[in-house]
């Protein structure tokens, strides 16, 4: 799988100056390569985030980029400079662990100010003023003489933010800095996170497995699949136009189908044969040339739940087919979740499942269609 | 001061900072080197170098000796096996002195395991006023000088010893145990049940509940769940306790000189006795024999420990019993009776030695209360003549040497828990190299020190030799500082790992970390381990009494030993000074150390 696939040439990145660099990195453990030849860019003043499920590699490529790790092979290189055998403390680097890691035995004040006994704080400010200016960043101004041990874990967890900041690192790296908070607490935190983030400008990576939190936050996004990113892109982008049957998955609700290519009725329009259904369906296929494909092909596609229409089972098939009359299907209820906004349903059709998101409570035999614009087609065999 | 000046410095500042751990390490290995293998080998060398060629005609003696090795020395010297199991396998086998040593070491292991697993019970299940303290005691005889015990079971086992005092009393024929295998074993459970108690406890309390909840409600019985569940984790401390019981106890000196003489002599007392005859050859190839056994034993349990150890602490121990419920069932009672019994077994074999110790000083020859014993030691430092023992510089010498050996052991130990708790190749090799001083006979040590450092080396022209003195505080923190590893190490691998990586990120050096950071939270082990190694030179015996001949160098412990042999008073009088400056140190390890895992 190429992994430049989905980055580049798309005004995807800024022109800003690479801060961070990957190239062709990988961190073997025995046998098992955590990190498998990764190669990316992070620009300055970016905020950009590993996302993947557990394993993927994603903590193990920021520990590489902090220096705590590394790499088999390939160089992190920091503004065109190697990193090679530079030791994390040399790096100017800020880290945030999910457990905080506040020094126990100091106060909130000394945390915050040890990172300043091996770097001068800003020109023209002291220590104490560099102190106090974080803690009124992180809206803790009072906290200096504090007990990190008395501080809730969303207050700990800014303290952690400040201090890894007080020594004004070039790049601030976040390991899943929100994992041990409740969900909405996670919710304020992170537009905490994203506003001192811009305030500052300050380069971040960000690690996260939860998908909604990196798409909220990022400018852009690498979703990581065993040790390599599958794609990079902005939130938009990875949402809407998923390179690989992996990131349509993971990322947010998606109906993913496979089929054969049976005709090309048109310029970018491709009549499908889906696995496991008698129906044919139509798909428009985009600009990229990575999805082009020919009568014949093996191709993947897929439908987010809320792009797919639902009539119910009084209705006619053809009021949830496009307004072509294209690709209606028929399914049946399995089972609902009520998520308050709207609600998921899961259908089944055939032996398969779709899932849709609905607003009015749906039962029994429905009819289900999508335009063939919302198709997004994630892989192309050739024959 | 310039800016450039300044600058200058900070660089160097770093460059120091930056291989502080690195030079650290480079120091520890070379004391280590200087204090332990290299006179060690220079011993152990003599085996195998006899007239400036090298043979292993002095080892191939000892194999076949059967002195040493009974009846297994003659299936190394070629005789056909069936006929070697016979003679084993008759009444009137003879071990030799290998075998009865490791005899004597298997027994005293059993014994340690019978008496502290009962303790282990108590302590992780059950709660009862004063189980805090009592869990803390169990550390008491592990400081406790090997000497000093060695006095208390004489004056509670011995002809006029408490024992017998108490069995006239009730009209029973008194019994004689000193000099027996019996005293010797039990002397040794003195010694390590305690210890296999501490880790088994340790072990249990970290069992997680849910585990044993989980059991239960998938249809187990509570003894189908003990033995599933609890048992597995519990067995490899006890396993811990029982390798470290075996190696103290095959290496046994002091106990063994004083409650069994030279009829029950150990390896170590044989090493110790040919030493005193000049057979340098055969002490150092006999030595080299227990080191091989010792060794053995100590790696195949590091090994196993390597292996096993998964330190999953409990997210939730065991909820523990009252020792003493309102209105107790059938059921409660059982157990609670069988640990009444052991407290009275406990209270003889723990408490009654050093009851009777102190006892016995305060005791003239009529029965009556005296301080004459006191008062002795006073007279003998007045007027005592020059080659007698004189209590006060025994006592100065103990404490200058022993705070001598904790400045040392304690930088030694620090360093080398830092380089074994991180994991690496070769790791287990490191842990080995630096837990060896545990395994070789002390006597070997002392006289390497004794013939290296003492009498001086020529290296490449310089002359090095060192003062007696300095050569019993460099033996004393050499055996003391592995105890400063096992305290620390525990606390160092309990650390949260991104504490170490965030300082780093923020830019400290790995040595400022260890000090801004690791050794800040970890310091009640530190102030523990210090302890440890100031307790275990004030206790310590067997190379000090090499180091000691000839110099005016000997501590309490040597100063008991000559005293023990002529007058028991006076020896019980000096055990109870020693009682208390060693219980002085148990203070400072439990006010500072807490409870802590390991040793």
């Amino acid at each position: 799988m190429g992994s430049e696939r989905g980055t580049g040439g798309r005004g995807d990145e800024t022109d800003a100056p690479v801060a961070v660099e990957l190239d062709g990195v990988t961190k073997r453990y025995g046998e098992t390569a955590a990190v498998d030849d990764v190669t990316l860019r992070v620009r300055e003043g970016e905020f950009f985030t590993l996302v993947g499920p557990s394993g993927c590699g994603k903590t193990t490529t920021l520990r590489l980029i902090a220096g705590f790790e590394e790499p088999t092979s390939g160089t992190v290189r920091f503004a065109g400079e190697s990193m090679a055998g530079v030791p994390p403390e040399a790096r100017d680097v800020g880290v945030v662990f999910q457990s905080y890691a506040l020094f126990p035995h100091m106060t909130v004040g000394e945390n915050v100010a040890y990172g300043l006994n091996f770097a001068d704080p800003p020109e023209g400010t002291t220590r104490d003023e560099r102190v106090a200016e974080l803690l009124e960043l992180v809206d803790l101004p009072d906290a200096a003489d504090r007990d990190p041990e008395s501080l809730s874990g969303g207050q700990q967890q800014r303290i952690a933010m400040a201090r890894a900041l007080a020594p004004g690192p070039d790049v601030l790296l976040l390991d899943e800095p929100m994992s041990a908070l409740d969900a909405r607490l996670r919710e304020r935190l992170r537009a905490q996170v994203k506003r001192i983030q811009s305030e500052l400008g300050i380069t971040t990576i960000y690690v996260t497995h939860d998908q909604e939190e990196a798409l909220a936050v990022s400018d852009r996004v690498a979703v990581m699949n065993d040790g390599t990113p599958e794609q990079v892109a902005p939130p938009r982008t990875v949402y809407r136009e998923p390179a690989t049957r992996f990131v349509a998955e993971f990322v947010g609700d998606n109906n993913v189908f496979a089929g054969s290519v049976v005709d090309a009725p048109a310029e970018n329009e491709l009549a499908v044969d889906v696995d496991g259904g008698d129906e044919t369906l139509r798909v428009r296929t985009d600009a990229d040339p990575g999805t082009a494909a020919s009568v014949g092909d093996r191709i993947a596609f897929c439908v987010r739940p809320e792009n797919l229409r639902v009539a119910g089972a009084d209705g006619n098939p053809g009021d949830a087919a496009s307004p072509a009359g294209e690709n209606a299907l028929r399914a049946t209820v399995a089972s609902a979740e009520f998520l308050g906004e709207t609600t998921r349903v899961t259908l089944d059709w055939g032996d398969r499942e779709l899932v849709v998101r609905v607003v009015d409570p749906i039962d029994g035999a429905v009819a289900v269609g999508f335009d063939p614009e919302d198709a997004h087609v994630i892989e192309v065999e050739s024959r | 001061m310039t800016g450039t000046d300044t600058q200058r410095l900070t660089r160097l500042r770093e460059g120091v900072e930056s291989h502080a751990l690195t030079a650290l390490a480079v120091l520890t290995s070379a004391a280590l080197v200087v204090a332990f293998y290299y006179p060690t080998a220079t011993v152990l060398i003599e085996a195998v170098v006899v007239d400036g060629a090298v043979t292993l005609a002095t080892f191939a003696d000892v194999l076949t000796d059967p002195f040493y090795f009974g009846e297994l020395a003659r299936l190394l010297s070629g005789e056909s096996p069936t006929a070697v199991a016979r003679s084993l396998l008759s009444p009137d086998r003879r071990l030799g002195i290998v075998g009865f040593t490791a005899y004597q070491a298997v027994l005293s292991t059993l014994a340690s395991v019978a008496l502290g697993l009962p303790a282990a019970y108590l302590l992780a299940r059950f709660e009862f006023p004063g189980r805090r303290t009592l869990r803390s005691l169990t550390i008491v005889p592990f400081v406790l000088p090997s000497i000093m015990v060695a006095v208390g079971f004489v004056a509670t086992f011995g002809e006029n010893g408490t024992l017998n005092a108490a069995l006239t009393a009730v009209g029973l024929p008194p019994v004689d145990l000193l000099f027996t295998l019996e005293a010797v074993v039990i002397a040794h459970a003195f010694y390590n049940a305690p210890l296999v108690a501490r880790v088994t406890t340790a072990a249990w309390e970290s069992v997680d509940a849910s585990a044993v909840e989980t059991a239960r409600s998938l249809g187990a019985g509570p003894v189908r769940a003990f033995v599933d569940v609890v048992a597995p984790q519990v067995y490899p401390a006890v396993l811990t306790g029982a390798a470290l019981t075996f190696v103290f106890t095959f290496g046994t000196f002091p106990i063994v000189l004083a409650l069994g003489g030279f009829q029950l002599a150990t390896v170590e007392v044989f090493v110790y006795r040919l030493v005193r005859d000049l057979s340098y050859a055969e002490a150092a190839a006999l030595a080299i024999v227990e080191l091989v056994i010792s060794l053995g034993v100590l790696l195949a349990y590091l090994r196993y420990e390597a292996r096993s150890s998964t330190n999953t602490r409990g997210a939730r121990p065991l909820p523990r019993r009252p020792l003493f419920p309102p209105a107790p069932t059938l059921r409660e009672l059982l157990p609670r009776a069988g640990l009444g019994a052991y407290a009275v077994v406990a209270g003889v074999v723990f408490l009654a030695p050093i009851a009777s110790m102190v006892l016995a000083s305060v005791t003239g020859g009529d029965g009556a209360l005296t301080l004459d014993h006191y008062r002795f030691l006073v007279e003998r430092q007045q007027t005592g003549a020059a080659f007698q023992v004189r209590p006060w510089p025994a006592i100065r010498n103990s404490l200058v040497f022993a705070t001598g050996a904790t400045l040392l052991a304690l930088p030694m130990g620090v360093v080398v828990a830092v380089l074994t708790t991180r994991r690496y190749r070769g790791r287990t090799l490191v842990d080995a190299a630096a837990m060896a001083p545990l395994a070789v006979s002390g006597i070997i040590v002392g006289l390497g020190l004794l013939r290296g450092l003492v009498f001086g080396v020529e290296i490449a022209g310089w002359r090095i030799a060192a003062s007696g003195a300095v050569a019993i505080v460099v033996a004393h923190a050499v055996s003391g500082y592995p105890f400063v590893v096992r305290t620390v190490s525990p606390g160092l691998a309990g650390l949260d790992r991104s504490l170490v990586e965030s300082a780093r990120a923020l830019g400290a050096s790995r040595a400022r970390v260890i000090r801004d950071v690791e050794l800040p939270l970890v310091w009640p082990a530190v102030v523990a381990g210090a302890a440890f190694a100031f307790a275990i030179s004030i206790g310590e015996f067997t190379s000090t009494v090499v180091l000691a001949t000839g110099a005016h160098a000997y501590t309490m412990p040597v100063a008991i030993e000559r005293f023990i042999g002529r007058r028991l008073g006076p020896a019980t009088a000096m055990g109870v000074v020693l009682l208390v400056v060693t219980g002085l140190s148990f203070v400072v390890i439990e006010r500072l150390g807490g409870e802590h895992r390991g040793l």
